[in-house]
């Protein structure tokens, strides 16, 4: 496989899945301009994005994040992009554009805590419960520590 | 703009003298984007360095107060300039280290939970995180809220110092505490009446940190649609938490015109249309 990299916003670590399967693959990141438009965004949020991708080994570009990341992908002669998964409902709508076109291949992080599905959500005390033992169980200490009152209990 | 030497047609500039360099070429690229940049850096070589920063004993104790150890790392926590794990990881070596008890980490080690727990309902809801979780408790219609922000408070001029300062920060740094969040988003929701979209979706244009998952829910905790009873405060709160330094300069606090002056009963009964409400402890 020769992919190319589409780094977007939810990874711009070293801890990004898809720099550290494929080192020294052609990278790229989009501004997205529609949704620069569409949510208003300041430029102080654009500056501290552009900052930290200025430390990561990525071709910056800005427009139609699908077109670009497919134009890009021609330029290198890829036949593949390789990214790492993300959350917001955009991303999904990008990869599927994305996809129709080139095998895309999405690489999830490390997660920061490891449950079994399903995990009930509806309150954040529900959530804590099962995960607090499981972050705790990898430390010397063991066990966590005694139970924190909270908001929503 | 500095095009580069060699770049690719439409390739963005990697190469620049300064910091004001950079904000004149992204002023050129993004004229539709307001402001100028924060003052707080981008980039992992500053994340290394708050990290390496990182107080969990004291964060613990003080992570309320405005002058409080807080971390600030999420602006690089929200892009994974710090992944959550690695985060984890620093907390655990820090209590190798110092040899504290592990409950001298408990409260970071939860906010990084909360972190976890948002995009976990992010996933869950999509889309959904911009409506209402639940139904307001407020006693107030949907409709009896503004749907956009007033003036004066985008202009950072109510004649609040508090408030007028948290806007002015939030504008000029793209951060806020936690604390400074929740009185200016209770101040939009609740005195304001003002729909939390509309404040949501004035956090997210500005704040470095600015998550849709985080950023949304936490305003509908304030508001009520995703907590059992809408979130308030009142001067005695703000001026403990803020050593009192909005209060001291403010005319609204000595002319008697202060409209967090009050106890929680009389503001609940000056706000909300049934009985609840109070100052309880503090979602993320």
């Amino acid at each position: 496989m020769n992919p190319v990299l589409w780094i977007h916003g939810e990874a711009l670590g070293p801890a990004n899945p898809a720099l550290l399967a494929h080192p020294g693959a052609p990278a790229v990141f989009v501004f997205d301009r529609q949704l620069i438009a569409q949510a208003g965004l300041s430029l102080k949020r654009l500056g501290f994005l552009y900052e930290c991708l200025l430390e990561l080994p990525v071709t910056l570009r800005h427009g139609d994040v699908a077109e670009e990341v497919l134009a890009f992908a021609r330029r290198h002669g890829a036949d593949g992009v390789v990214t790492s998964a993300g959350v917001d409902p955009r991303f999904a709508l990008l990869c599927d554009r994305i996809a129709a076109q080139l095998p895309l291949q999405v690489l999830e992080p490390e997660p920061f805590v490891a449950l079994p599905e399903p995990v009930d959500l509806r309150r954040f005390s529900r959530y804590w419960r099962r995960a607090e033992p499981v972050l705790w169980a990898r430390t010397e200490a063991g066990a966590p520590p005694a139970r924190a009152r909270r908001w929503d209990r | 703009m500095r095009s580069g030497d060699s770049l690719p047609p439409g390739d963005l500039p990697r190469q620049f003298a300064s910091r004001a360099e950079l904000e004149t070429t992204l002023r050129q690229l993004f004229p539709e984007a307001p402001g100028g940049l924060s003052p707080i850096p981008g980039g992992r070589r500053a994340a290394e360095t708050a990290l390496a920063a990182i107080d969990p004993l004291a964060y613990g104790r003080s992570r309320n107060h405005l002058d409080g150890a807080v971390t600030r790392l999420s602006p690089w926590i929200r892009h994974d300039v710090l992944s959550l794990v690695e985060v984890r990881e620093a907390v655990f070596a820090w209590l190798e280290r110092s040899g504290q008890p592990p409950a001298a980490a408990q409260k970071l080690i939860n906010e990084l939970g909360w972190r976890d727990y948002w995009q976990r309902l992010w996933r869950q809801l999509g889309d959904g995180i911009w409506h209402d979780r639940e139904p307001l408790k407020t006693g107030h219609a949907p409709e009896r809220y503004a749907a956009a922000l007033p003036a004066d408070l985008l202009e950072a001029r109510t004649g609040l110092a508090c408030i007028d300062g948290f806007a002015h920060e939030l504008h000029a740094t793209g951060w806020l505490h936690n604390h400074a969040r929740m009185w200016l988003a209770s101040y939009v929701v609740h005195w304001r009446r003002v729909r939390w979209q509309a404040g949501a979706r004035w956090f997210l244009q500005h704040l470095l940190d600015g998550d849709p998952a985080s950023n949304n829910l936490s305003w509908q905790w304030v508001a009520s649609s995703f907590s059992s009873k809408p979130y308030l405060f009142n001067r005695d709160n703000l001026e403990r938490f803020s050593s009192g330094r909005y209060c001291r300069t403010c005319v609204a606090a000595t002319d008697g015109t202060c409209p967090f002056d009050a106890s929680y009963e009389q503001l609940q009964a000056q706000l909300l249309a049934v009985e609840s409400g109070s100052e309880s402890e503090i979602a993320p």
